[in-house]
């Protein structure tokens, strides 16, 4: 059927919002529109000839469509477009700016798990996975992804609210030499140098090293 | 032996990343690619690296930058900064190409002529604007396979 | 418009990666005379006949100096002009002589602390910029044979080098490493540092 005239205010800010490769497209309903707004979502693999409607958001009232899925290649660039419709009339079709997966997401800071003796204390790093359909899939770190990834760690001694910074390549760091009975905060954020890409830094970890024998 | 070009990739991503919203709003074709399509940079044998990287780096010294000027002078600065770095690196990749043998196998020839064909296939203007737009392709390829 | 002079003495100051071109002022009695800047790459000069750019941020300014750091950001050679303003009157470019090529900037050893916090030994770098990196070398005194170093990047803050023997005492020196133009500077001065001696308990 021929497409419907177009009066209807068009959804507004259609973006995508990625964290670790999760790629949700989001819009603003249009202006002025109240409830019962329908919207219709495609995208389209830059440089390849076709838009794709995405099933599972079609007819849909909510203002945000997961194509995490379709957007999962990151060698690949992708737009994506929302049609609104309310009481028979419809918006035009209004599109995302080009996605760059690779450059476009925002990274998670790392896990981390401390360990302590009397004088040192142990932490393990863990960069977060890049998103995946199902957990039976097989896991990809984003340390595969960003072969230049590094980790930035905080230490922070209570007693003296001293700070040190660690600037890593590997995923584990012993700090040695400690003051036994004492509670060291750590925190951690991942560096990537080109594309510059910074996570947060994580929340702090509180481990206190063991009292003298 | 390996091309490697110590490059100021920093610099010119940086440059892109100013202007990349609006080179990329410059050009309305979301269906044709220069650089990804039909054929991808991803795909080039790491042999063929060095010598798809200088046919790139002169593509866009000979071909794309001259034709992007535009009405912004933030933005002409910008063009001007990659362009100035893209010859720097130019230079060094052909001083390296002398030293060593920088191969242009067969597969890697023909995937520059399809690059070539893709920007024939347009207008001048938009396919200088398109090629700078793409210029991120060419920045993750790079990096990726440093 | 030859009633205004092309300004003179037109130069490059460039520290650390900072360049700022200057020139000597074109005095016209109880008038503000105003400069607009403009710069040309070796890509300009080979590739786009010859084309100049302006510096919007130095376009119509009352100062005799402009900084140019944002525009030379590649490592060719650069041309650089001036030209006066006065209303509509305009002067001829007074271009300065020779080119400037960001490879030949002075760079300046790093400022630099070094602190022992019990057995660990510590650095604070001033920030230069994301041009920089720094390579910090540190060793045992009496040991100068086994240097180790360290090269970073991000300087946040206070930097964990290494941890100490008791009592021993440390020393560190630093430069700067400019990989776009492949130069580094010369070495700040060597500081000193005594680890925290053994207190007995501590190691019973």
């Amino acid at each position: 059927s021929g497409e419907l005239y177009c009066s209807l205010p068009n959804p507004r800010n259609v973006h995508f919002e990625s964290i670790n490769m999760k790629n949700v497209l989001h819009w603003s309903a249009p202006e002025g529109t109240g409830d019962g707004v329908l919207y219709k979502v495609k995208y389209a693999v830059y440089g390849v000839g076709k838009w794709i409607r995405k099933p599972e958001c079609r007819n849909i009232n909510r203002t945000w469509c997961d194509l995490s899925s379709e957007t999962s290649d990151y060698e690949e660039q992708y737009y994506a477009s929302v049609k609104a419709f309310l009481n028979g009339t419809c918006s035009v079709w209004m599109e995302t700016t080009r996605f760059n997966p690779l450059t476009d997401t925002k990274i998670d800071p790392p896990m981390i798990s401390v360990s302590s003796t009397d004088k040192s204390i142990s932490i393990i790093l863990t960069a977060p996975e890049k998103w995946k359909r199902s957990p039976e899939e097989e896991s990809i770190s984003l340390l595969q992804v960003y072969p230049g990834l590094q980790y930035n760690v905080s230490v922070l001694n209570k007693k003296t609210k001293k700070r040190w910074f660690f600037s890593i390549n590997n995923n584990t760091l012993v700090v040695p030499w400690l003051e036994p009975g004492t509670v060291y905060c750590v925190s951690a954020q991942i560096h990537v140098t080109t594309p510059v890409l910074d996570s947060s830094f994580s929340k702090e970890h509180c481990i206190a090293t063991l009292k003298d024998k | 032996g390996a091309c490697r070009v110590s490059m100021s990739m920093t610099e010119i991503r940086a440059g892109f990343t100013a202007i990349k919203a609006n080179i990329q709003s410059r050009d309305p074709i979301r269906t044709l690619s220069i650089l990804s399509h039909p054929q991808s940079l991803h795909k080039v044998k790491s042999s063929d690296r060095c010598c798809i990287t200088h046919h790139l780096f002169t593509f866009y010294v000979d071909k794309v930058f001259k034709h992007c000027r535009t009405e912004d002078s933030f933005v002409n600065r910008k063009i001007s900064s990659i362009a100035n770095s893209f010859l720097s690196a130019r230079r060094k990749l052909g001083q390296c190409r002398e030293q060593n043998n920088c191969v242009c196998g067969e597969e890697s020839t023909e995937k520059f002529k399809q690059i070539l064909a893709n920007y024939e296939g347009l207008n001048v203007t938009s396919a200088a604007m398109k090629s700078l737009g793409e210029l991120d392709i060419l920045l993750d390829w790079m990096e990726k396979s440093r | 418009d030859a009633l205004l002079p092309a300004p003179q003495s037109i130069s490059i100051l460039s520290t650390n990666m900072k360049h700022f071109l200057t020139w000597s002022p074109v005095i016209v009695q109880g008038a503000t005379v105003r400069y607009s800047v403009e710069f040309q790459g070796e890509y300009e000069r080979e590739y786009a006949n010859g084309s100049w750019i302006p510096i919007s941020e130095c376009s119509l300014t009352t100062a005799t100096v402009c900084n140019v750091t944002e525009d030379i950001s590649a490592t060719v050679a650069y041309r650089l002009r001036v030209r006066a303003e006065l209303g509509a009157t305009r002067s001829p470019w007074g271009t300065m002589k020779g080119f400037f090529n960001r490879v030949t900037t002075s760079l300046t050893p790093p400022l630099l602390r070094v602190l022992a916090d019990g057995y660990h030994l510590l650095v604070e770098l001033a920030d230069m910029g994301p041009a920089f990196q720094f390579r910090v070398l540190y060793w045992k005194k009496g040991h100068e044979s086994r240097v180790q170093q360290k090269v970073m990047k991000e300087v946040s803050s206070m930097v964990h080098l290494d941890t100490m023997e008791a009592g021993a005492e440390y020393c560190v020196k630093a430069q700067t490493h400019v990989e776009a133009i492949n130069r580094s500077s010369s070495f700040s001065p060597t500081q000193c540092v005594r680890a925290q001696r053994d207190t007995s308990g501590w190691w019973l």
